[in-house]
Formats: C-alpha cells, sequence, structure tokens
C-alpha cells in the first residue's frame, strides 16, 4: 500500500491507531469542533486535541431524539457519535458558539453523555478592539480551565513548543495546497482533505513525520486529468466521499475555503510578544467563516484571489441543510462572484446521506458541463 | 403568478401603510354593523384577521392597537420623506434607542412580516417566495423573510440603516439582516451579545451597546442628548410600569387578560416603547383587562387549562389560534416574546439611562434565552419563573421550524420542565408567519389532544393504584 492509501485509509478512522496509542500510553485527549479553538493551549498541556468530525456518518437516530431534524445534519451526527460511545475516548470537550446548531449539538452532548472536562469558549462575531481583548480573555480563562482540570501547568516554554510544532503544520498542510493548486496538480482535493483530517486527530510529531513520506510521494507523481479546476467552499465538510464524488466527475478541487481545510490554517499569525493574543489574532483576524457578521469582503476577496492564483474555473458553495450561515452567505458569494462572471454552483445537500449522491452527481456534472462551454 | 402583479400592487411595507391609513378615518366606538361594512371590502385574508380582532370584547384593545401601528408606519414614511433616517431593527432590539433621536425612526423587520401576514392578502406569502427566488434557502426564518423578501423582491420602502442586534443569539436572524444591507448596499450596525452570562459578558455587553450608540450618532449626524435620552426613558418606564401592570392581571383566574392581548403587548414592545402612542396603547390594553377583571369576564364557561407558550405563536390565522383557545377555556397566559424583563430606567443622567438602556436590550426576548451562556438553562429559568408566575398548568413549543436554537434544546426544555415543576409541554411543528406549512386545524387537534388526554388528567391528580392482592387473598376474600 502506498503512503498516500495508508493516509487515505487512516484519515477515515475516528478512533485511529495513533489517538489509541496515545491514550494507551496515559495521554489525555480533548475534542474541540471549531477552528476557533486554538490547539496549542491543549498541546502545551501535553494534552492531544482532536478535532470532533463526523466523517460522513449518515445514522443521526440517538441525536434525533434530542437535536431535531431541523438541525443540520452535521451537528446530529457528530452528537450521534458522541451518544452512541463512539467519542468515549475524549476526556474532555471545548464548545464553542461556531453556529446554533453546534451549540446545541454540545448541550446536548454534554447533558446526556457528560464528559469530566468541558469548557465553553465564546468567540466574538465582531473583530473591533473589544472583541480582541474579550477573546483575549476568554483565552486565558480556557487556559487556566485546562491547567486546573488537568493539574498542569502551561508555562510560556511549552506554550513556545506547542506553537512551533502548530506552525510546523500549518507549514506541510500549506505546502499540500500549494501542490494542489499548481498549473499540474498532484494531488487530489479528497487526499489534500486527508492531509488536514489526519493533522487534527494526530500528535503533531507524528502527522509531520506521515505527511513528509506521505508529500515526497505525492511530488514524484505524474500530474492528474481533470476536465474543470474547481474551488470548494462551505460549511463544515469533512466528507471524503464527497470530494471523491466531485473529483470523480472531472471537477478536480484545486482550492478551498472550507472549515475543514484552508480556513484552519491559512492565515498566518502576527508575532506579538504575548502568545495568547497571537492566538487570539490568529482567529479574529483571519477567520473567513460566515459567523463573522461585517467581514463579508474578506471572505469575498479570499475566494477571488484564489479564483485568479488557483486558475478556478468554477466555484461549487457547499452548505449542509439547514446551515444558517452558510445557507445565507452563499448566496451573497454566488451573486458576488456571478457579477464577475466566474460560475458558481450553490450546492445544498444532507449530510453524509448517500439518498444525495445521485442529485448531487447530476449537479456537478451539469455545472462541469456550463464550464466546459466557457471554455470551448 | 406574473412579476408584474407584485410590482403593481408594490411591497410589502407600502401595501400595509395604505390599508392602515384607513384605520384613522374609523369612529372611536365601532358598531358591528360599521364592523361589517369594514370587513366587507377587504380582501378574504385580511377580513378574517379583522373580524378577528373586532369581535366585541376585543374591539377597543385592537383599535386601540391598530391606531398605534397605524401612527408608526405614518412616521416611518414621514421621516423619510423628510430625509431622517429609518432604521430596520429586529425584534430582539429595544426600538427606544432609535426612538429617542430626533431624525431617525425605527421599522421592525418581525412586526412588518406580521402585518403582511396578518394583512394582506396571500398573507405576504409572495414576498417569503420573492426570497426564496433569490436562492436564500426555505429554511430561513419567515419571521424576517416575508418582510425582508419584499424589500429584496419588489420596489418597497427601503431603510436608510439596518441594527443587527442578533449577532450571538440568532444565526438567520443576523445573516437574514447581513443579506439585505449587502444588496441594498445599506449601512449595518451590528449589536453583538456575548453568550456570556459573567459580569465579563455583561461588560462586554455594555461596550457594544455603548460603540452602537456612537456609530448611530454619527450616522444619523445627531448627538443623542442627555435631555432627549430623558424624554425617551420616562415614556419607557410608564410603558413598563403599564406592562408590569398587565403581567399581574395574568395571574387572576381566570386570566382576564384576553389572549390576544398577547400579541399585541409585544406588538407595542417592539414598535413604539419608548413613545407616547405605546403608553396609550398600554393603558387601553390595561384598562380593558382590568374592566374584565372586575367584571369577571371569561370567553368560556369554565378555565380549563392556563397555557404558556414558550416561545412563538401562530400568526397566519389570529382567530384560529388565540380566540379559538380562549372560547374553549384554554388560556394564552402569554408567550416567550412576552417575556420582556422590563427594566426601570434610572433617568439621572446619560450614563445612568445608557446603562439602563443597554440592561433592557439585555433582556429582550431571544437574546436572553438563547443568547445567554447555556440556551437551554437560559430558556428553561426564564419559562419555569414565568410559569410559577402565572400558575401554568401546561406549556406549549408552536415548534417555529426555523428556529434552530430553540428546536435544538426543546429536548432539554421538556425533559426538564417535568421533572422540575411537573408541567407537561407539547412539541408542535410549524411555521409561525406561513400558513402554508401547517394548517391550523392540525395545531388545533394537536391543543385538543394533549389538554384532554394529559392536561385535564393531570388536573384530576394523580391516579390512584390499587393495591393488587395475591391470588391467595383474593380467593380467601
Amino acid at each position: 500500500m502506498s503512503v498516500i492509501q495508508r493516509l487515505k485509509e487512516y484519515s477515515k478512522v475516528i478512533f485511529n491507531e495513533s489517538v489509541k496509542e496515545w491514550k494507551d500510553s496515559g495521554g489525555n485527549v480533548v475534542g474541540y469542533s471549531c477552528v476557533t479553538t486554538p490547539p496549542e493551549i491543549l498541546l502545551a498541556a501535553d494534552i492531544l486535541p482532536y478535532r470532533i468530525r463526523a466523517l460522513g456518518n449518515p445514522n443521526t437516530e440517538m441525536a434525533d431524539a434530542c437535536l431535531a431534524r431541523f438541525n443540520c445534519s452535521f451537528a446530529r451526527s457528530c452528537l450521534q457519535l458522541g451518544l452512541d460511545g463512539t467519542y468515549d475516548f475524549l476526556d474532555g470537550i471545548v464548545e464553542t458558539n461556531g453556529c446554533d446548531h453546534l451549540r446545541g449539538m454540545f448541550e446536548n452532548w454534554q447533558y446526556n453523555r457528560p464528559l469530566k472536562f468541558f469548557h465553553y469558549l465564546k468567540v466574538p462575531h465582531q473583530t473591533n478592539d473589544d472583541a480582541l481583548k474579550y477573546y483575549i480573555g476568554e483565552l486565558l480563562l480556557y487556559k487556566q480551565a485546562v491547567e486546573a482540570h488537568f493539574e498542569v501547568e502551561i508555562t510560556e516554554d511549552r506554550l513556545e513548543r506547542a506553537f512551533e510544532m502548530e506552525e510546523k503544520v500549518s507549514a506541510v498542510l500549506r505546502e499540500t495546497y500549494e501542490i494542489r493548486r499548481d498549473e499540474n496538480p498532484r494531488i487530489s482535493g479528497e487526499e489534500a482533505l486527508c492531509f488536514y483530517l489526519l493533522s487534527t486527530a494526530m500528535h503533531p510529531q507524528k502527522f509531520l513525520l506521515f505527511a513528509g513520506e506521505a508529500l515526497e510521494e505525492v511530488k514524484s507523481r505524474a500530474p492528474l486529468e481533470y476536465r474543470a479546476r474547481i474551488m470548494l467552499c462551505g460549511a463544515a465538510t469533512d466528507e471524503i466521499d464527497l470530494l471523491s464524488e466531485i473529483e470523480g466527475l472531472g471537477g478536480l478541487i484545486v482550492s478551498d475555503a472550507l472549515c475543514f481545510g484552508s480556513r484552519a490554517f491559512f492565515t498566518t499569525p502576527v508575532r506579538v510578544d504575548d502568545r495568547i493574543e497571537i492566538l487570539a489574532r490568529r482567529v479574529l483576524d483571519g477567520i473567513l467563516c460566515p459567523r463573522m457578521y461585517e467581514e463579508f469582503p474578506k471572505r469575498l476577496n479570499f475566494i477571488l484571489d484564489e479564483v485568479e492564483s488557483a486558475k478556478v474555473d468554477g466555484v461549487i458553495l457547499v452548505c449542509n441543510k439547514f446551515c444558517d450561515l452558510h445557507g445565507v452567505d452563499n448566496v451573497q458569494i454566488r451573486l458576488s462572484l456571478e457579477e464577475r462572471g466566474i460560475p458558481a454552483l450553490q450546492l445544498e445537500k444532507d449530510y453524509g446521506s448517500g439518498a444525495d449522491v445521485g442529485r448531487i452527481r447530476t449537479r456537478v456534472q451539469a455545472f462541469l458541463e456550463r464550464i466546459e462551454s466557457r471554455i470551448r | 403568478m406574473e412579476a408584474g402583479i407584485v410590482l403593481e400592487k408594490g411591497g410589502l411595507f407600502d401595501r400595509v401603510s395604505r390599508l392602515f391609513a384607513v384605520i384613522d378615518s374609523l369612529p372611536d366606538e365601532l358598531s358591528d354593523e360599521e364592523v361589517k361594512g369594514l370587513t366587507f371590502v377587504l380582501p378574504p385574508d385580511a377580513r378574517s384577521s379583522i373580524e378577528a380582532m373586532l369581535i366585541p370584547r376585543l374591539r377597543e384593545g385592537s383599535l386601540a392597537f391598530m391606531r398605534m401601528l397605524s401612527s408608526w408606519l405614518k412616521k416611518a414614511q414621514e421621516t423619510a420623506e423628510s430625509g431622517g433616517k429609518t432604521i430596520l431593527v429586529p425584534f430582539c432590539f429595544p426600538p427606544e434607542l432609535v426612538h429617542a433621536f430626533d431624525g431617525a425612526f425605527p421599522v421592525t423587520s418581525e412586526v412588518l412580516s406580521t402585518l403582511g401576514v396578518v394583512a394582506l392578502e396571500g398573507r405576504g406569502e409572495r414576498y417569503y417566495d420573492m426570497a426564496l427566488g433569490l436562492g436564500l434557502p426555505d429554511y430561513i426564518c419567515s419571521a424576517n423573510a416575508v418582510e425582508v423578501g419584499s424589500m429584496l423582491g419588489s420596489d418597497d420602502f427601503k431603510p436608510q440603516g439596518i441594527i443587527s442586534a442578533a449577532a450571538g443569539s440568532c444565526n438567520i436572524n443576523a445573516k437574514t439582516h447581513e443579506i439585505l444591507a449587502f444588496y441594498h448596499r445599506i449601512p449595518m450596525f451590528v449589536l453583538e451579545k456575548p453568550v456570556d452570562n459573567s459580569e465579563r459578558g455583561k461588560e462586554q455587553y455594555r461596550k457594544n451597546y455603548s460603540r452602537l450608540v456612537g456609530e448611530l450618532e454619527e450616522f444619523i449626524g445627531e448627538e443623542l442628548t442627555e435631555e432627549k435620552l430623558r424624554r425617551t426613558c420616562e415614556k419607557v418606564n410608564r410603558a413598563n410600569e403599564l406592562l408590569a401592570e398587565l403581567w399581574d392581571l395574568h395571574k387572576a383566574i381566570p386570566d382576564p387578560v384576553p389572549n390576544l392581548f398577547s400579541l399585541f403587548t409585544y406588538g407595542v414592545r417592539f414598535s413604539m416603547w419608548g413613545t407616547d402612542e405605546a403608553i396609550e396603547c398600554m393603558n387601553v390594553l390595561v384598562d380593558v383587562s382590568k374592566r374584565r377583571l372586575k367584571e369577571g369576564a371569561y370567553p368560556a364557561r369554565e378555565e380549563l387549562a392556563r397555557c404558556l407558550l414558550t416561545y412563538t405563536s401562530y400568526y397566519f390565522d389570529l382567530a384560529g389560534m388565540f380566540n379559538w383557545t380562549e372560547e374553549r377555556g384554554y388560556t394564552y397566559l402569554g408567550d416567550g416574546l412576552d417575556l420582556i424583563f422590563p427594566v426601570m430606567i434610572d433617568t439621572s443622567s446619560r450614563d445612568s439611562m445608557l446603562d439602563g438602556m443597554a440592561e433592557q436590550s439585555w433582556n429582550m426576548p431571544m437574546t436572553r434565552q438563547v443568547g445567554g451562556e447555556s440556551m437551554s438553562m437560559c430558556w428553561l429559568e426564564d419559562i419555569l419563573w414565568a410559569a410559577k408566575e402565572l400558575k401554568a398548568d401546561c406549556a406549549i413549543y408552536s415548534g417555529h421550524h426555523s428556529c434552530k436554537q430553540t428546536w435544538s434544546v426543546v429536548s432539554i426544555l421538556r425533559k426538564e420542565l417535568m421533572k422540575r415543576a411537573e408541567i407537561p409541554l407539547l412539541v408542535l411543528q410549524g411555521d409561525s408567519w406561513l400558513s402554508r406549512t401547517t394548517p391550523i386545524t392540525a395545531v388545533q387537534k394537536e391543543i385538543l389532544d394533549f389538554i384532554g388526554n394529559v392536561v385535564a388528567q393531570k388536573k384530576k391528580g394523580k391516579r390512584k393504584i390499587r393495591k393488587r392482592l395475591s391470588s391467595t387473598a383474593e380467593f380467601n376474600a
């Protein structure tokens, strides 16, 4: 099996071998769901940060008794895995107010199957100075809560080491993305997603070794063939199969603006003296999520820059049914892209639903033909 | 439907304003014959709403409410025509801050949507469809989408500015206002509510509120002086007293406050609080209720169930929801939007007034509950408090389908209400503003079954379980 194949297999498992080894050696694992949760604080406490995912799990029976069918199926899917014991390896969880659905997911999780450590990190929706000061205060409370519960002191040295590790991880992910957006891409969107998924479900040191090997293999391969270069934007998309479907039709994903993707690591942190402030600035200045109500121009500019530099032929704006934030934001983006003559497809889907595949395939196929008719 | 039809008839705001202009020419006391004549000229959908509001026991309060709304719509237009700034606000933002300015006037998104649903032919649904036509998803909140759809899709009245006060408490509300601002290039001012009930959170909110005041002063081009604030805050305080009085009246058994007054109360709160018109209207609602208390008036022979609605109601059929329930002896004690928690503002200085206004804003429905640190617990605490205060027998969740926050924690609310106060909760499904989702007859059937099978049985007391005798004892006996 090639390294890339191994990486893909590895990233399809929630409680993977690396996490098992960490647990077996007595290590703690804390889950979080949103890119506004800086993993450095957990790493500095020698805790493995784990980004909660559902990996396209379509079963939501237990979650549906808590959340409603009007809640996003990604949130329901994650809750299901929390309630059915899949996430029992977590020693704690950090909630953030990413969106209304995730807030509901966390409350139901903690109400029905509480974890020993639970902390609510409140993230502002604005980026002004008051918001920055408030968020710095929140990060300090988060740090104190971790220190108190896990009886560990997060010293400056430990924090610095965690910063270094995370910066290396981000650098590798950025390199992966550079290869993907190359004129002759050697890595698919599906594979790049696997890189990201693994980077948030494995200790950084292990990930760097694994990813290093995988990247070497990627660089030596022949360029991939495609019909059109696609940028994928939108909601929480950790469904490897979805990207594989799109690429199977010839739409190679050469760039993205996804929170399971570039939105998590593209921002280069501003260097100031205080490390907590660096984290706060990285999140507030760099976040490209529609939960930030005054930052639409920033989100749009990021996409426009990517369309140009990655030579994107068309943009797919994906969104899970009932996702309020992306459901509306995608309209604004679509209108703005169409105004500039950039083809855009708004693709609403049910998370992880196999029944949705045929419809998605038809819509993507039609979109690719639309793009091709322009290229011809 | 041809696009021309809509354009010809204009947008929601314009059409509702024209209809409400008629209200001013009506006499103070309408006879039954005059009501019949008035409703005869109305389109069927508007007729059913007006008929529901003008039945004899509601007529005085309804006319006062409609006059207040007529004045609200007229003043909004006059402000725009005279070069002032009309500012679109959500229901969770206390409009008195905008009323305090001479050159600005608030128009409330959800109040306009409700007026469209209640008063216009087709119940405003054509405007909702306009929003969907733009590509907006079918799960956006109709409370905003009816009005915003009209502004996006028709040649309707447009505000000059938007205050987005749901950042922190409701994603879809905040996003709907954001797209309106984007589409028409209207400046938007964000008031964020931190999901933090600690002193830090409150302090942050005060800062956010204060920043908003500065931004509005700059936008409107007018200083918000101490005198202007005091003028408004004194009126707010008076209206708050009347609100508290109405709340106390609800405690009587049977409840003398007609069911529909619940909607009127927050209709006033969300549009004209801080003005003379609000005080006038609230005075009438209180006077009518006091009179009914004295007379022992109640629409049914007996008050069978005291129901507290935990969030929104159904607004597309006023007769079918509000009047139908009270005529069967089911009192509508109020709903989540009545949970306003009025703050008496200290008018001694500019700072004290702004602090009071910020605190009031923090306490607004939705903001205080699902904008709180824990959506389920903040909501639960308020419902428990209200249920105990008003001696509720049961609670009903209307299940407005776009309300993802309440939907996501209603299972916790149901369990905890039963556990802590033995209050059963009926969970309905429907759209509070759109009649196309769940028919009112289906809602009525659910309520009938719930009250008949659950509430009535509960009121009878705990079922006695007969001690089972052993077969030998039974034989010997």
